[in-house]
Formats: C-alpha cells, structure tokens, sequence
C-alpha cells in the first residue's frame, strides 16, 4: 500500500518535472514572443508575434526535421537551429524524464537545468567563426566551454539519478518577487524620477518582501535612508545622478 | 635584504604622505592630512561594519563601494578596498563571538569555541585573543608579501601563455578542491563562468558573442554586476526564505576584563603561530582565501590537541587559530595578483575591477613600474591592522548594538544600496536589471546546492584563459603537445592533475567533507 502510493507520487512529481523541462525547451521562443507584444506599441523593433509564432512554429515541426534528415545544416536559419541545437535535446530528455526514477531531484533538475544553459549558449555562439587552421576563430572557446557543460550538466544529473539525495528545493515567491520588482523599479525610474523618488519608492517595495514589514518604522528609516543616499552619492562621492523628477526641474 | 627595507620604506613614506587641507573655516590656516591613512581608516572601519552585519559579504561590499572609489587615486582606492577586505575579517569574529552569529562566512568556525566562551563569561579574552592573533597574523602576511613579492615578479616574467595558461588551471583546480560539496557542481560552476566570460565581443576579433544585438552586452557582462548580483542580491532573496526575524541570543551581560590570562597567552600562542602559517599558505594558493583558511586551521588545532573534546566547549585554540588564519589567508591572496596578475578569490577579481578602472594592468609590471602603488597598499595594511586592534576592542559595544537593527528594516536598505552602487558604476540602468537576474540566478544556485564563488572565479580567468590558450597555440603553431614540453607548464598541470585525482580518491573525500562538516555540528 505504502508502496504503491510512493510510486504514485513520484509519477506525478515525475511529469510536472517533465512538463517543466518541456516548457523550457522552448522557453527562448516564448520570451522572444513575450518581447515581441512591444512592437505592436513600438517601443521595439523586429518581428511581430504573429511572425515569432509561424517562424517558430514552422521551424519546430518542419524546418528541424528537414534539416536533420537532409543532413543540411549549414544553410539553416537561426530558428531552425534553435530548435535543432536547443529545443530538441530538451524535448528528449523531457520525455525521458518521465520513465526515470529519480533519486535526487535537487541534482536532477540542476544538472538538466545547466545543460539547458550550455545547449543555449551553444545555440548562441553558432554563428560565430570556428577555428582557422590553428588559430581560434571567435566561437571556438565558447563552443569547447558549451560542449564540457552539456557534458558536467549530464554528469550532474546522472548523479540525481543514481544516488540518493535531497529532493526538490521549496522556493518562495514573496521575497524574491519583491526584491526583483523593487529592481527593476529602480532600473525603470532613475533617470525620469531622480533619486529622492525612486530610491524611496524601491525602499517601500523590497520592504513588502517579508510579511513582518511594520509600516510606520520602515517609512521613517525609508525616508532617512533616501536622504543619505541623496547626499552621499551625488554630494559627497560627485556621482553624476539627478535628483528630483524631471518634470519638476523643469 | 636591503631591497625589502628600501621597498618598505618608500610603501610608508606613500601612506603617511601629507597634505596640507585649508579649508575656508580656518582662515588660511592649514591641516596636515594623509588621504592615505584617512582612506585605511575608512576601509577598515566599512569592512568592521560589513563582517558585522550578517546578509552582506565581503564580496557585494566591495561590488558596491567600487563606484565610490573613481574620484579618489588609485593608491587611496586600492588601500580602502584592501583595508574593507581584512576589517571585515575582523568584525565577523566580534560578531561570532558574542553573538553566535558569524557576519562572515571565514569566521564561522570561530563561533564554535568563541560563543562558548562568551557563555561562560569569558568574551573579553576570546575577542582580545582573536585580536591579537589577527594582528599577529596580519604582520607576518605583511613582511611575507613584501619578501615574496619581488623574486615570484621574476618568476612571472619567465612565464609565457603556455605557463599562464597552465597556472590559471591549476588554480581553478584548487578552487575545486576546495569547494564545498560536490567536486562535480564545482567544475560545472567554473565552466558556467567561463562561459559568462565569454559574452561581449572577442578580444582578437571583435565579433560579438552572445550578445544578441543587446548594446549593453556588447561589451560583456560587467564583473560587479554579476558579482553583486549572485552574492549580494541572492543572499538577501534567501534570507527572505527563512522569514526576516532570525533567532538571536545576544549576549546580555556585560563584557568585563578584556585582558587574557597568562594561561590564555600560553595556550593560544602556538595556535595562533600554526593558523598564520597555514593561512599564509592557503592564501597564496589559487582558489584559496580566508574561509577554507579558517576551516582546515581549526581541524588542524583539533587533531593535534590533547585533549580534543575541550573544542567546542570554549578552547581558546579554536578561537586563535581561525582568526589567525583567516586574516593571514586575506593578506596573502594579494600575493598571486600583485605579482602574477592572477586573481586567486572573488575579492581579489573585483581589486583586479578597482586597478582596471584607474587605468592599471594587473600584473608583473605594475611592481615595477608603479612600485608606489604595490607597497603603498602593502604598508597600509600593517598600519590597517595596526588600527583595527585599536579601533575595535573599544567600539564592540557599539558593534552589537548596530545588531539589534532587524533584518526587515536592514534588507530593504541593502537592496537600494546595491542597485545605487551598481547604477553609478556606468550610469546603466540595464546594469541594475542584470544584477536582479543574476541575483534569481543566484538564488537558484544556492537552491541546487551549486557554489557561487567558483563560477565568479570562472569569470573572471575566462578572458585570460581563452587570451593565453590562443596565443600560445598561435606561437607552437596548433601544437596542444607545448604544455607539457615547457618544463614549467607541465609541472603545473601536473599537480593540477595530481590534485584533482587526490580529491576524487574516496578517502580523502571523506576527509575533505569532514573539514567542511564541522562547522555543522
């Protein structure tokens, strides 16, 4: 009885693990899709998600088979090598993954996780020159660092089969939602807004990180720390940073 | 000999350079300062308060501070980055000591013996021992430096791109050595940062790798951004994990009689000697530095002790011998970058960040070229050390009260300072965005059980690799058999060799976890 319903939980862990791997086999694809809905607003230049889509598409299910059979890669697009070099693999080891035991998801994951990296980074630097007779071209270091991390993401994930250790890490969401969103804030208002504004303003979203933020306290060291911070780095240090929003100054 | 006193002597007369301030208040009058000696103090003092204050490193501290020091010259600069290195092994042990909370990670060791100690009503002595050793150790780093620094210059300078290349592996072995945990994720991390290294454009060619048109890219990824990011953004995202309030049992009663006994002296003399010596040597080696100093000095004192089951339950080895070591490992990691030009640690890559910026090449030359500079920054540290133990035995009351501060208030301020530092780096708003990307890249490391410092260590030897392997393939015309014909090559990879296939032998891997589990229990 015990048995059966261990195995029936790590077959159910087993696929949303495989699933996981799945959706970042083609991950790539779907956050260029993702940046693309800027361009129907302008903000960014390039294709439009309805060709992401059909180019992707199109490469996934035909360009990739074609050129694997006919062997012909050299003259291959950049989505149909994304797919070859990138998603392929992935889609394999994701459909492996559901007939694996695993032993250590924490090492599992991690080392298909790394891989997935290399195989990008690969897929990246494919457009580069390779070696020149006996002279590196410019993707010969990346392509050989690539290949040995495809080869140690494997080991690591061989590991999380065959011996046993810690299962999948618990993440939380809270903090490092926050914390990230309180980044980019900042990233996104320091030239408009100036110091004052956004430092403040941050302060106030990373404290929503931790649910024992006490309001009042943390608006009043918020407010002190801002005023450092606007005297110090501009004042004392001469960083070149404006100060206020920029439509107040002007 | 006399070359070392000449050395010394023009390394002091550049600290304790005098100029004269007049400001307007004075009415003409004039001040005699030493920016150099204001720049230690202020080093050391940030580098106290950083190894006191746990969820901030060593390493995103000086990531932070970088930007502060374009408007000072190079010698302040570099003094005050040196001086934040070794303040802050000195603040962890306060810290560790009295509040069993180690601010760094070189000084969890010393919490062992030194909490201990602290219970039993005998703080004063086990701060003033960890002093002390620091300063010891601290002066022995110091004329070790200066003694070795002029013949390994030479050496370097018989070394070409295949030596180079060899060394730069040879410390990336040691930095797998000794990782924690898992030999295997520590290869894997390196090469994830050699990989890193490798976005931007190629040094010979120009073309852009990896940059995927973004013009931020174009220029690789910034060592500060990524360093801030994985040790300063994700440390605090897993803090968060645990909930902000962490468990603190503060030492409550007052701190009274500093002074060691006699027996104290006695006892811990001969540790804190064997603890300089084997920092001193962890130090210099690639991939070493203050932590696994402080690790394997303890388990040293251990072994070798009578009676072993006093440890832990306050020996005052186990609290001079760590703190030995640790600040002996932090000086002499100098050694490899001063005259090799090698980084051998994370902090040391970001020095090799700080001299870039003012427009100095790491390596040979710079001792001999700017020899004002190399021991300008090696005397700052004797008069540094000299300042911490004066400085901090009296300020420690003030150092656990800055503890009281809650991390809930502490987090939100470390967060904006970090993204101010790396904003004001090169004025790039991306540059804090990748900072937060690294940082979850961080935090995902950390939740696999992956190291961070090997993979910065990649990064940073990357582009020195990939320059060296190329050109000296280039010179032995696409011969790979010329690093190990050049005598000096092939001894290096050899025991790089040597020492990989060490590791891997099922008993010293017990051995090895051993060193690192003892903190645990």
């Amino acid at each position: 009885m015990a048995d059966t319903m261990g195995h029936s939980a790590t077959a159910t862990r087993n696929t949303s693990v495989a699933l996981g791997f799945f959706v970042l086999a083609i991950a790539p694809q779907i956050f260029e899709l993702i940046w693309s809905i800027g361009t129907i607003f302008g903000w960014a230049a390039g294709r439009g998600p309805l060709q992401i889509v059909a180019a992707h598409a199109a490469a996934l299910v035909v360009g990739g088979p074609a050129a694997l059979v006919g062997g012909d890669t050299k003259k291959a697009s950049s989505d149909v090598l994304l797919a070859l070099i990138y998603s392929y693999p992935l889609f394999v080891v994701a459909v492996l993954t559901i007939f694996m035991t695993i032993r250590s998801a924490q090492d599992y994951v991690g080392g298909i996780v790394l891989m997935a990296l290399a195989l990008f980074a690969l897929w990246a630097s494919s457009d580069l020159q390779g070696m020149r007779g006996f002279s590196f071209g410019a993707g010969t270091a990346p392509r050989m660092f690539g290949g040995l991390l495809v080869a140690l993401g494997a080991a690591i994930a061989l590991t999380g089969l065959l011996t046993d250790g810690p299962a999948m890490p618990h993440y939380s969401w809270r903090g490092p939602l926050l914390v990230m969103a309180s980044i980019v804030f900042f990233a996104l208002a320091i030239r408009p807004l100036g110091v004052v504004v956004t430092a403040f303003a941050s302060f106030l979203i990373a404290a929503m990180g931790t649910h024992e933020t006490r309001w009042i306290e943390t608006i009043i060291v918020g407010a002190c720390l801002t005023a450092g911070c606007a005297l110090l780095f501009p004042y004392v240090l001469g960083l070149p940073m404006p100060m206020f929003p920029r439509f107040l100054v002007q | 000999m006399f070359d070392l006193f000449h050395n010394l002597g023009l390394g002091f007369g550049v600290v304790f350079q005098v100029s004269w301030w007049s400001p307007w208040w004075l009415y003409g009058l004039s001040l005699p300062v030493s920016i150099n000696i204001l720049m230690c103090l202020i080093g050391a003092l940030v580098g106290t308060l950083v190894g006191v204050l746990p969820g901030i490193g060593t390493v995103a501290t000086v990531a932070m501070l970088l930007p502060i020091t374009f408007g000072l010259p190079p010698v302040g600069a570099l003094i005050m980055l040196a001086g934040i290195y070794y303040g802050a092994q000195y603040g962890g042990s306060t810290t560790s000591i009295l509040v069993n909370i180690p601010g760094e990670a070189t000084s969890v060791v010393t919490a062992i013996d030194g909490h201990a100690m602290a219970k039993q009503g005998r703080a004063g002595p086990a701060l003033a021992i960890a002093a002390i050793g620091s300063f010891f150790a601290g002066c022995v780093a110091t004329v070790l430096i200066a003694v070795l620094g002029a013949p390994l210059t030479k050496l370097a300078l018989a070394f070409g791109p295949a030596e180079y290349f060899s060394l730069m592996v040879l410390g990336l072995i040691f930095a797998v050595v000794l990782a924690k945990g898992s030999v295997l994720k520590a290869i894997a991390m390196i090469v994830f940062g050699l990989l890193l290294s490798m976005v931007g454009s190629d040094i010979e060619t120009g073309a852009s790798r990896m940059a995927f048109n973004i013009p931020e890219l174009a220029d690789g990824l910034g060592f500060a951004t990524v360093a801030m990011g994985v040790f300063g953004f994700a440390e605090i995202i897993r803090n968060l994990d645990a909930g902000a309030e962490m468990n603190r049992d503060l030492v409550q009663q007052k701190i009274t009689g500093l002074m060691p006994t006699r027996k104290d002296l006695i006892d811990s003399a001969p540790a804190i000697l064997r603890g300089t010596i084997l920092g001193s040597i962890l130090g210099i080696l690639p991939g070493g530095g203050a932590v696994i100093a402080s690790f394997a000095s303890y388990t040293l004192e251990k072994k070798i002790a009578k009676n072993p089951s006093r440890f832990g339950r306050g020996a005052i080895e186990g609290v001079a011998a760590p703190e030995s070591a640790n600040n002996a490992a932090a000086q002499t990691s100098f050694i490899p970058l001063l005259t090799l030009g090698i980084p051998p640690n994370a902090v040391m890559a970001l020095m090799v960040g700080a001299m870039t910026i003012h427009g100095i090449v790491p390596g040979p030359q710079v001792m001999q070229k700017q020899p004002e500079l190399v021991w300008g920054m090696i005397a700052s540290m004797w008069i540094g050390n000299l300042m911490l133990i004066i400085i901090n035995l009296p300020l420690v009351g003030i150092w656990v009260r800055l503890l009281r501060v809650p991390y809930r208030l502490m987090f939100p301020s470390i967060v904006i300072f970090c993204a101010i530092g790396i904003y004001s780096v090169n004025n790039a708003p991306v540059d804090v965005i990748l900072a937060g990307v690294f940082g979850l890249v961080g935090y995902w490391l950390i939740k696999h059980d992956f190291e961070p410092a090997p993979l910065l260590l990649g990064m940073v030897l990357g582009p020195l690799m990939e320059e060296n392997l190329r050109r000296a393939l280039l010179i032995s015309r696409g011969d790979w058999s010329v690093f190990l014909t050049r005598p000096l090559s092939a001894g290096l990879l050899a025991i790089a060799a040597f020492l990989l296939v060490l590791t891997l032998l099922p008993m010293l891997r017990a051995k090895r976890d051993e060193v690192f589990t003892e903190s645990e229990n």
